[in-house]
């Protein structure tokens, strides 16, 4: 416990309320700042994973995007120019097996001469047949038909040059291909040069295309780079805004803290000091006003201990160094305690309690400082809150689960005071919460009193809950598992009272 | 006599495509339509070009046409005669059955002709089947022989004196490749 006075318990603690209050009170951009803050790295993580993830999803789209274009651009273009290449190549290799055929006497090679020219105009055609399929402009199917034409009519030259050739007319065939081969040839020619021409030109528009979308990808991606660069500057940005608002807040959290802790202790301070003089100046005389004063001081410094411990307890609950030791328990056994415990307290305030136990309750799994604490808590508030109805109930039942099978132990604290509007029912779990309410009436406390008792709760493996109405009244209900198997069967034997509690 | 049947058949249909076919008829090279046939004798047919309007020759006709005699089809196409090399069955068969002359005699009757300028031109000499489907492919005027396994649609068989390859009448046949 004593690390709980170290100034970095109280930092802690200033920083875990700051970040309970500030969800509350401050405006939302802080907030959402505030929620930076505690995840900066990950936020920031998350932003640069986000922002590479989308140049990456860009920047493969381009990609993908330019190798269909090339791909495309291959397959009309450069693609297209070798299929005219391979023609033109064939064209002149009908020609050229046509000539051979002149060149000998020999009739078995004049027919292989013919065969190989008949080959490659078989090729020639399946080449026209296929660009023509291919073509899509005007121009180029009228283009596709007159080779197709030209071809044909070369052909039939050629077929009779051929003929001539085979059957010994060298003269004839000679004469023929000059006056109708070669003209019909250069037709041919002329028309592949001129699918060769627009092919180039497609070839160039589509270059001329994919340069362009090069263009545009790259300033795609230098500005998509620039808004991730801005994106991360932001994020940088808003984390470092966040970590100065939080370190205003938490100065100015620390401040509050100070002043209500100062408030809550000087007026016992008040009290000590001025009895302290009246004792030492002698004004105080007989038996009788020495007893009184004595009971104020031994009240006042009971009150600062109270809070001094509640600062204290709450710290070792923030960093869990508390821990209780959970054991079977008889509920009437502790009531009784806490009922005692408090008594002093319910009487010099006026109240009447009324207990409404249900006969043979069956043992609790709790830690018994932990329980009484919890209780003393929610009966002193009650006190405090109750105002001109001065009456509590303390009730204990056995009730089924809300959630799933089997059965708990409740014990409400029911009071019939000024009640909790339900849009403050969210926040008086929150450390150091005071509801403006309660600070407007003047009723003082440190706010830490139902956030502890909800912690304790918890850290028992039961739960705190609240039913109110503002002047009607509240109940607050601790609730408990029920001890199970042999832990019942030793829960009297395990009982045993701690020297810490304040039963 | 089912083979007798199947030959006839293949034979007629080969003769009755349409003559405006012939400049899309498959390649020479083809494979050969008719399967070979094992039995000896084989009819040796006559082929000519698909677009030559000739589909029968008497044999007297035939006669003259082998022997260069004749120069010019009906339709005024030069003729050229295409001929395997000598020594070759089918050759040998066209000399006995067609020519009725000897090599020699052959020879001799075409360096006499080609020196009066009674023939025109010596036949084609072409050393394979393939060789002579070709040739006769290429050329619309040229006439030449094949044994019946090596014809396939790229040339078209003419009928001998109104007699088709497989009637029994029909007076061209050469002994089995095997048999050489």
């Amino acid at each position: 416990m004593s690390r709980v006075r170290r100034p970095t318990k109280v930092t802690k603690l200033l920083k875990f309320a700051f970040n309970r209050r500030s969800t509350y009170f401050v405006p939302f951009s802080d907030r959402l700042l505030s929620a930076a803050s505690r995840h900066n790295a990950a936020l920031l993580l998350f932003l640069v994973c986000c922002g590479v993830a989308v140049i990456g999803a860009i920047v493969i789209r381009d990609l993908q995007a330019a190798n269909a274009e090339t791909e495309r651009m291959y397959a009309s273009s450069v693609s297209g120019l070798q299929r005219i290449g391979e023609l033109q190549y064939y064209a002149q290799e009908t020609r050229r097996a046509t000539l051979y055929a002149l060149t000998t006497s020999d009739s078995n090679l004049q027919v292989e001469y013919a065969d190989q020219t008949r080959n490659a105009d078989q090729r020639v055609k399946d080449g026209i047949a296929e660009y023509g399929s291919q073509t899509k402009q005007p121009e180029e199917t009228a283009l596709a038909n007159r080779l197709s034409r030209d071809w044909a009519n070369y052909l039939g030259v050629r077929d009779e040059v051929l003929a001539s050739i085979l059957e010994g007319s060298t003269k004839e065939a000679v004469s023929l291909d000059l006056s109708g081969g070669v003209p019909a040839f250069d037709r041919v020619r002329q028309d592949l040069n001129e699918v060769k021409r627009l092919y180039g030109e497609d070839a160039s528009r589509n270059l001329a295309n994919l340069v362009a979308s090069s263009r545009r990808s790259t300033w795609r991606l230098v500005g998509i780079h620039s808004f991730t660069l801005l994106l991360s500057g932001a994020a940088v940005w808003a984390i470092q805004r966040s970590r100065m608002l939080s370190a205003i807040q938490l100065a100015k959290l620390q401040m509050e803290f100070v002043a209500s802790v100062s408030h809550e202790l000087r007026t016992p301070l008040a009290v000590l000091n001025s009895a302290a003089d009246n004792i030492a100046d002698g004004l105080i005389e007989g038996k009788e006003a020495l007893q009184k004063y004595g009971a104020i001081l031994q009240h006042q410094s009971r009150s600062m201990g109270h809070l001094v411990d509640e600062i204290l307890l709450f710290a070792s609950t923030e960093d869990g160094t508390k821990r209780y030791v959970l054991q079977p328990l008889q509920v009437s056994t502790i009531i009784d305690s806490v009922v005692a415990s408090t008594e002093g307290l319910i009487q010099r305030a006026g109240f009447v309690l009324d207990r409404h136990i249900e006969p043979d309750l069956p043992p609790v799994m709790g830690d018994v400082s932990g329980i009484a604490q919890c209780l003393h808590n929610l009966i002193g508030n009650a006190v405090k809150y109750s105002g001109d109805h001065r009456r509590i109930a303390l009730r204990a039942s056995t009730t089924p689960l809300e959630h799933g099978s089997g059965q708990e132990i409740r014990i409400s604290i029911v009071d019939w005071g000024m009640g909790i509007d339900s849009s403050e029912l969210g926040r008086i779990f929150d450390p150091f919460y005071r509801s403006p309410r309660v600070q407007a009436a003047q009723i003082h406390g440190t706010g830490l009193g139902l956030s502890l008792a909800k912690r304790i709760a918890e850290s028992m493996g039961g739960r705190l809950s609240v039913l109110s109405e503002p002047s009607v009244g509240s109940t607050f209900t601790l609730h408990l598992q029920i001890a199970k198997g042999d832990d019942m069967q030793t829960a009297t034997a395990a009982f045993r009272p701690s020297p810490s509690s304040h039963v | 006599m089912l083979r007798r049947l199947t030959t006839s058949l293949i034979v007629l249909a080969l003769a009755a495509s349409p003559q405006a076919d012939a400049g899309r008829a498959p390649a020479p090279n083809a494979a050969p339509l008719l399967a070979q046939q094992s039995s000896t004798p084989e009819p040796l047919v006559i082929v000519v070009n698909r677009s030559n309007p000739v589909d029968d020759l008497s044999f007297a006709e035939l006669r003259r046409i082998f022997l260069g005699n004749r120069s010019y089809w009906a339709n005024g196409r030069r003729i050229t005669l295409v001929m395997r090399d000598p020594g070759e069955p089918e050759r040998k068969t066209i000399l006995r059955d067609v020519c009725g002359m000897n090599e020699d005699q052959l020879k001799t009757h075409f360096l006499h002709g080609l020196y009066t300028g009674e023939i025109l031109v010596s036949p084609k000499i072409l050393s394979t089947p393939t060789g002579v489907r070709k040739f006769i492919f290429n050329v619309p005027g040229a006439i030449g022989y094949l044994r019946i396994s090596d014809v396939d649609n790229t040339v078209k068989v003419v009928r001998i004196d109104e007699v088709l390859p497989d009637d029994r009448t029909y007076k061209l046949h050469v002994q089995s490749q095997a048999a050489n």
